[in-house]
């Protein structure tokens, strides 16, 4: 079977357009551009100064219920803290369908620590270690749960601060 | 005696849950504070840790500077069998990743 120049070039031609079509397409679909990673860190509640700026930003919402539905403990042992560099940290809840949990220190610069989107997989209690500034401080955790806000308070002091 | 930094996992299932530890190798640099000859030291920090098992995303973490230098977390996840993957990756401000994967046994 014999192939003429003709056939070649159109050939050549087909794959030319094809792959020239196929970049173009890929440019428009943004698939090249970087992406940006952190686009989902609310840097707006992480950057904010007070506690309640950081319930609206991160939550929408500073109305809080208190009650016991929370329970956490800070530090072992509890209440009197040496080290403020890493404190551990333990939550549990009675709550069902818990959406968001945001943990706080009133007294830290920024006051969020830290923020877990957390889904029905997830069974509490969880821990973590964070850190608190030197003296007296409020560690705050923040639930929401069917569009509620839960909120329990613990009183610590910190010999040695954490720097956060 | 200062040991190559490295993440770590640990997956197992306990009473018919399954339970996570893990302990990221990080320094948690908030910006804010500096080092002993009086120089600032960047910011380094994660500022977000997602955990898979298998392929459902079950839990994001959202971290600021005020998290514990080499972040450590424990938490379980409802049911699961042995030989499930568990994956987690982070990123930190600089763009920096990190990723963990083990099969709970």
């Amino acid at each position: 079977m014999s192939v003429d120049l003709a056939d070649i070039e159109r050939r050549d031609l087909i794959k030319k357009t094809l792959s020239a079509s196929t970049l173009a397409m890929v440019v428009a679909s943004g698939l090249v551009l970087p992406r940006r990673v952190l686009a989902h860190w609310p840097a707006e509640a992480f950057s904010a100064e007070t506690v309640e700026d950081v319930l609206l930003a991160l939550l929408g919402q500073a109305d809080v219920e208190q009650g016991h539905m929370l329970n956490f403990s800070v530090g072992k042992p509890a209440k009197h803290i040496i080290d403020g560099q890493s404190v551990s940290i333990e939550i549990d809840s009675e709550l069902e369908d818990i959406e968001r949990v945001a943990l706080l220190v009133d007294n830290n610069p920024n006051p969020l620590v830290m923020s877990l989107d957390v889904t029905p997989t997830i069974l509490l209690p969880l821990k973590t270690r964070i850190k608190i500034v030197e003296g007296k401080s409020k560690v705050i955790v923040v639930a929401r749960s069917g569009g509620q806000l839960y909120k329990a308070v613990r009183d610590v002091r910190v010999d040695t601060g954490g720097y956060p | 005696m200062v040991m190559a930094a490295e993440d770590r996992i640990r997956a197992t299932i306990r009473s018919g849950n399954t339970h996570i530890r893990l302990l990221l190798a990080h320094p948690m640099q908030s910006g804010r504070n500096f080092d002993i000859n009086n120089k600032p030291i960047e910011a380094e920090f994660i500022q977000d840790i997602r955990c898979w098992r298998n392929d459902d995303e079950v839990l994001a973490i959202k971290c600021g500077g005020a998290t514990s230098e080499n972040p450590y977390f424990s938490f379980r996840l409802a049911g699961g069998d042995m030989g499930d993957l568990i994956i987690i990756r982070w990123v930190d401000n600089t763009g920096a990743k990190g990723l963990v994967k083990t099969q709970v046994n």
